[in-house]
C-alpha cells in the first residue's frame, strides 16, 4: 500500500492492515422484545451502512420468534429497529457496519 | 479534525478513527457437544426420504461484552449457520448447524468484541486510540483488531426445497397411499453473491441464521367399499404427510458467498380410518402415527448482513 497503517504480530506476520479493511463496526446494541429504538450516529453521515441481526435466547425451532425490522435513514445516520408490522418481535442483537464512501 | 486519530486506506476511506469502535479478537469459543441426525425423514422409509442431514455443534465463550461470532469452516463444501445465540451471566453459547451428518471436521468459532470489552493486554508497546471522552477505546493494536475484508446484504431463495414449487396438499389418492413425491433436500436451493475476497482456505464469516421455513407435503386417500348392488358402503380415509423444518445457512466458495438452507428436522405422520358396517357388518377402526409439531410457514425471510475476515490473522 502507498499509505495507511499495518500492524504485525510478534511472529512478524500481518495482523491488521488498513489496506484490506472494507467495513467498520459503527455500533452494536441489543433491542428488547417488542421495542422500537432509533439511534443516530452523526459520524456515519454519507457512509454505506448495513446491519446484522441475531436473535438472543430464542430456540432454533420456534416459529413465533420474529426478527425486528431495521431501517437506515437520514443520510445513513439513523438506525431504526421496530417490530414487523402486526407481529411481536423478539430480543435481538443489532450489529451496525459502516463503509466510508 | 481538531484532534484525534484517523487512518485511511489507499482509496482514502477512513478505516480507524476516534469515533467508531473497532472489534477486537476475544478468542476462539470452546466446542462442546454435537447432535447429529435427520439424514432421512424420521419415521418414513419410502421414496424421497433422503434429507441433507445436519449436525449442531455447541460452543461457549465468556465475555462481559456482546461477541460477534465468525464461523471458520473446516469443510467448505458444507452449509453453516448460527441458529442460536444465548447468554447466561457472561457465558455466551452458540449453536452452529452444519449440513451433513458427520461430526468430523467441526468448524471453529472466532469471537470479537469492542475494544473496551476485550481483556487488557500486558504488552507495553502498541497503539491505542480513544474517543474524545478520553476513556473509551476505539482501537488497540495489542488486541488483534478485526479487519473486515468483505460484506453485503444477503437473503436465501424463498423455496428451500430442491423440487420445484411448493409442496401442497392433494386429494384423490388411493386409500393408505403414502409415497412422497417431493424432494425436501436443499442442496441446489441457494442464491450466490459474488465476493472476490472469499477463499476456501482461511476465510471466515459472520452471518446469523435468521430465516426459518417449514414445508409440508400432504396426501389424502380415499376408498369406498360397497357390497352387492352398491349396498352398505363403507368410507375409508387416509392422510400421509411429510414435513421438514429449515433454517437459513451459508456456504463459502472461492469468489462467492452462497445464501441457502439446511434442514433442521423432518418427520412423517400417517393416519387411516375406516367405517363400520358394510355387507358383512364389519367393525370400524383407525390408526395413526407421528405428528407435525410445526405449522407450514416461512418467517424472518429478510436480508441480513454478512461479513468476512481472514482467520489466519487470529491464529
Amino acid at each position: 500500500m502507498s499509505y495507511g497503517l499495518s500492524i504485525f504480530k510478534t511472529d512478524g506476520t500481518l495482523g491488521f492492515s488498513t489496506a484490506d479493511v472494507t467495513w467498520q463496526t459503527l455500533a452494536q446494541f441489543t433491542v428488547a422484545a417488542n421495542a422500537t429504538v432509533a439511534n443516530t450516529y452523526s459520524e456515519a453521515a454519507g457512509m454505506t451502512v448495513i446491519a446484522q441481526r441475531q436473535l438472543v435466547n430464542v430456540p432454533p425451532a420456534s416459529q413465533e420468534d420474529y426478527i425486528p425490522n431495521v431501517v437506515i435513514s437520514n443520510n445513513s445516520q439513523t438506525i431504526t429497529v421496530s417490530p414487523q408490522s402486526g407481529l411481536s418481535s423478539s430480543q435481538c442483537i443489532i450489529h451496525v457496519l459502516a463503509q466510508d464512501a | 479534525m481538531a484532534y484525534g486519530f484517523e487512518a485511511k486506506n489507499d482509496s482514502g476511506n477512513v478505516i480507524i478513527n476516534d469515533t467508531i469502535e473497532n472489534l477486537h479478537f476475544l478468542g476462539k469459543a470452546t466446542r462442546g457437544s454435537a447432535d447429529s441426525g435427520h439424514g432421512t425423514i424420521t419415521g418414513y422409509g419410502g421414496s424421497n426420504s433422503t434429507l441433507d442431514g445436519r449436525v449442531i455443534h455447541t460452543y461457549t465463550v465468556t465475555s462481559s461484552g456482546t461477541p460477534v461470532a465468525f464461523i471458520k469452516p473446516a469443510d467448505y463444501s458444507r452449509w453453516h449457520g448460527i441458529i442460536k445465540q444465548s447468554v447466561s451471566g457472561t457465558t455466551w453459547t452458540f449453536e452452529v448447524m452444519i449440513s451433513g451428518t458427520s461430526t468430523s471436521n467441526p468448524p471453529e468459532v472466532y469471537c470479537f468484541v469492542n475494544a473496551d470489552d476485550v481483556p487488557t493486554s500486558s504488552e507495553t508497546h502498541g497503539m491505542l486510540v480513544f474517543k474524545s471522552d478520553g476513556t473509551t477505546k476505539t482501537f488497540d493494536s495489542r488486541r488483534q483488531p478485526l479487519a473486515i475484508t468483505g460484506g453485503a446484504n444477503v437473503v436465501p431463495p424463498s423455496d428451500p426445497t430442491n423440487s420445484s414449487g411448493t409442496p401442497g396438499t392433494t386429494s384423490g389418492h388411493s386409500w393408505n397411499y403414502a409415497t412422497n413425491d417431493h424432494d425436501f433436500r436443499s442442496s441446489s436451493q441457494y442464491t450466490a453473491y459474488t465476493d472476490s475476497n472469499i477463499n476456501t482456505s482461511n476465510t471466515m464469516f459472520a452471518c446469523p441464521s435468521m430465516a426459518q421455513a417449514c414445508y409440508k407435503r400432504q396426501m389424502h386417500g380415499y376408498k369406498e367399499s360397497c357390497g352387492f348392488l352398491g349396498c352398505c358402503c363403507q368410507d375409508h380415509y387416509s392422510t400421509a404427510a411429510w414435513w421438514v423444518m429449515y433454517r437459513s445457512a451459508f456456504r463459502l466458495r472461492s469468489g462467492y458467498f452462497d445464501a441457502g438452507w439446511t434442514g433442521y428436522a423432518g418427520g412423517y405422520s400417517f393416519s387411516s380410518s375406516y367405517e363400520s358396517g358394510g355387507w358383512f357388518g364389519g367393525g370400524g377402526g383407525s390408526y395413526s402415527s407421528g405428528t407435525m409439531p410445526y405449522t407450514a410457514k416461512t418467517i424472518n425471510l429478510q436480508s441480513n448482513a454478512y461479513i468476512i475476515a481472514d482467520s489466519s490473522r487470529y491464529d
